[in-house]
């Protein structure tokens, strides 16, 4: 009986001192906190996210390691990820308030979390870190909301062909640079080189990128405009046949036959790797991610638009990311620092080269001139965006009902039309209703 | 004396108490709170990134039924359950009785069959899965030296289900365990005697081990039926859903409509039918008990 009591009693003292030294370690944890948070920031602990593709990874790594060795007082946590599923993480932890301090963002993410400026800093009161001149004020414009500057742009952005030379010149062609050879190349390479090779190939997004870029090229008009489509149901419908008539010419292989490849995106496809899928339609800044995925003796060159679509310049150019500071956390200037070194600073742009595109800020180009880089795929191809494309993008293009993947509507009038559950009329009918239903709601 | 015993159990409880007081504050905060806050919520609009909540009274669990994406999605669940439960208990029970026979390595054999389910619902398991369902993957490789043609099972809208479902089916080991550990309870005086009564192998299965091991069987049946109706994980990582939403069961438009699109409101109503079709077949299949499954106590 004695032993018993004198063995729960050990017990209960056990329990209460692991009980203690679990607190005590918590408060431990927030007196450091505190000391660094009523310090003069003498050592902080930030934490920094992005998204990308292995290279950027490497590259955004390298950076934020050499600006910790130049800031010891500093200490950057990481987490990044490829894009897939990466908005769903992100858009919880804003709402959550768990998000990291320094974030790369989408640019409509701004008007579809921070319309308020309730999540994102207002860059404007770190400015004496952060050096805003390096920016044209027009582009610092896009990323202002509610009168704050929520976020810092990048690059500019938009979608162009990308064409494997290696395949092309198999089918005797040289990369089309007209809709009339695009189709040409379609019906060769079925003959040439069998039914497994197809000159593009694009996802569902990409077709309704792909479309609007033609509806533009026909019609000379924005999207959205004023808050409802700016384009009506004939003229939507010539576009769902346009993307339909790809389909049939053996232009771009049906979302059946790419779904069945299993892969995640088309850069992890095999069929890209090995070069029977010949071209894609994507953003400037993707164009390092591609080349990379290909196999060895594939070559990757940057197409041209196509003046035969139609009388006007048509395809759009955005702000393609941005980074933001989080509203609540408790270092700014250690967050603006760390901005400042990727952004501005040499060194940091001088790692980071092109991977988030052409660089807006006047310094990083500089640099970017003469470290030669401008000479890459990413540089032609952005050159050719910022030369060609006359329209601008909507951020409510981007509305995640919209494009969310795999039920956003994009995605299903795409599907819908490629599998032949709708005809090009129900898919017209669809993306009108929704679209402006949706955007009625922003 | 009574006083006495009475302060020693007043103590004990105290030290229970004291002893869980760490896991009861997380399971009153991560899984009470939780329950019970999605249930407030299933009654409002509550949005991630809108405007404060209002009351909607039923409307969120009145759009579940019309609303034709969720309706096909909650039928496509009812069929994903109907087809992969009866499957992998047939698959785990059809080799749990293989490995209850006495053969040289059986142990081994044991351990082989009981890895899928170690490997289990891991996100490297689905992508396994999927590569090897792919057009030119190994599955299609072997079908084309029978001269099969190749089948495009992760985009065509016919097949998909079965191949997220067939994962399901392949993970029975642990069921198999219980199977394996209730066939070697049946006790072999009745097996022999019915034996030497004339019955043959299928007549001493049905009519003495499958009742003899019915409670593992029910035990099974209500494990699995809950797991199945809230398969998240395949269908996510081989087909997002797809291909036309052929794969997306009532737990992944769940996921949708609360991380894409943020309705909260909506899927706390969604997840609360979920909880109480699981938890009505369960009672179904309780309340049928007494009509099939046989306990040793005499019940």
């Amino acid at each position: 009986m004695h032993a018993m009591k004198y063995s729960r009693r050990c017990l209960t003292a056990l329990m209460a001192v692991l009980t203690a030294g679990l607190s005590l370690s918590c408060d431990t944890q927030h007196a450091h906190e505190s000391q660094n948070l009523s310090g003069a920031e003498d050592s902080v602990t930030i934490s920094f996210s992005w998204w990308g593709g292995d290279s950027r990874h490497t590259a955004t790594q390298e950076a934020v390691n050499r600006f910790m060795e130049l800031h010891p007082d500093i200490k950057v946590k990481t987490q990044f990820s490829a894009w897939e599923g990466w908005e769903n993480v992100m858009s919880t932890s804003f709402y959550a308030g768990t998000m990291p301090d320094v974030n790369q963002i989408n640019w409509n993410w701004i008007s579809a979390y921070s319309s308020d400026g309730s999540r994102f800093l207002d860059l404007n009161t770190v400015s004496d870190t952060l050096d805003l001149a390096q920016y044209d004020s027009e582009v610092l414009q896009t990323c202002t909301f509610s009168d704050e500057l929520q976020a810092v742009p990048v690059s500019l952005t938009g979608r162009i062909f990308f064409w494997n030379k290696t395949t092309f010149e198999q089918a005797g062609l040289a990369p089309p640079q007209t809709l009339a050879q695009l189709y040409d190349a379609g019906r060769i390479f079925r003959e040439q080189l069998g039914e497994g090779y197809y000159p593009l190939v694009l996802g569902e997004y990409d077709r309704m990128i792909l479309m609007v870029y033609y509806l533009q090229s026909v019609y000379g008009k924005e999207w959205i405009e004023n808050g409802r489509l700016n384009y009506s149901e004939e003229e939507i419908l010539s576009g769902f046949r346009f993307i339909q008539s790809l389909e049939e010419g053996h232009v771009i292989p049906k979302i059946e036959t790419t779904l069945g490849d299993g892969a995640v995106s088309i850069d992890k496809n095999q069929n890209w790797i090995n070069g029977s899928y010949a071209g894609i339609f994507e953003w400037d800044s993707a164009a390092q991610k591609y080349q990379d995925s290909l196999s060895e003796g594939n070559e990757l060159v940057v197409g041209t638009y196509f003046a035969d679509m139609g009388p006007y310049q048509g395809g759009f150019s955005k702000v393609s990311l941005c980074f933001a500071i989080s509203e609540t956390t408790p270092h700014p200037q250690a967050c603006a620092a760390l901005l400042q070194f990727l952004l501005n600073e040499r060194e940091g742009a001088e790692i980071l080269g092109i991977e988030r595109g052409i660089p807006l800020s006047a310094s990083a180009l500089g640099v970017c001139k003469e470290q030669s880089l401008l000479e890459s795929a990413t540089a032609q191809a952005n050159d050719r965006i910022i030369e060609w494309v006359s329209f601008t993008l909507d951020p409510a293009f981007e509305d995640s009902k919209l494009k969310g993947e795999p039920d956003g509507i994009y995605y299903d009038v795409m599907s819908g039309l490629s599998y032949g559950d709708y005809t090009p009329e129900q898919a017209t009918d669809l993306l009108i209703r929704t679209t402006n239903e949706i955007l009625a709601e922003n | 004396m009574r006083s006495e015993r009475s302060v020693l159990q007043k103590r004990s409880a105290r030290t229970g108490v004291r002893l869980i007081i760490l896991w009861l504050i997380g399971y009153l905060c991560f899984r009470c709170y939780p329950f019970l806050s999605s249930f407030i919520y299933s009654f409002t609009d509550f949005n991630l990134f809108g405007e404060a909540p209002q009351f909607v009274g039923f409307d969120n669990y009145l759009t579940v039924f019309r609303d034709e994406k969720m309706t096909a999605a909650l039928l496509r669940s009812f069929a994903y359950a109907g087809f992969t439960v009866p499957l992998k208990l047939l698959a785990a029970l059809g080799v749990a009785c293989l490995l209850c026979t006495k053969c040289r390595g059986i142990r081994m054999f044991r351990t082989i069959y009981y890895i899928p389910s170690l490997l289990g619902s891991s996100p490297a398991i689905a992508i396994l899965w999927k590569s090897f369902f792919r057009t030119d993957g190994p599955l299609n490789a072997l079908l084309s030296l029978f001269g099969i043609q190749a089948v495009n099972w992760l985009g065509d809208p016919a097949y998909a289900l079965f191949v997220v479902g067939l994962l399901r089916v392949w993970q029975f080991g642990s069921a198999m365990l219980l199977f394996l550990g209730a066939l070697q309870g049946v006790p072999h005086d009745i097996t022999e005697a019915a034996a030497l009564d004339g019955a043959g192998p299928f007549r001493r299965f049905f009519s003495i081990t499958l009742p003899m091991i019915s409670p593992v069987l029910f035990y099974n049946l209500i494990t699995q039926l809950a797991q199945t109706f809230q398969e998240f994980n395949a269908p996510f990582i081989i087909t997002q859903g797809g291909p036309r939403s052929s794969t997306t069961l009532f737990s992944l438009l769940i996921y949708n409509e609360a991380f894409q699109h943020y309705e909260m409101g909506q899927a706390s109503a969604m997840a609360w039918i979920l909880f109480l079709i699981v938890a009505s077949i369960s009672a179904l299949a309780f309340l049928s008990q007494n009509a099939w499954v046989y306990y040793n106590d005499g019940r």
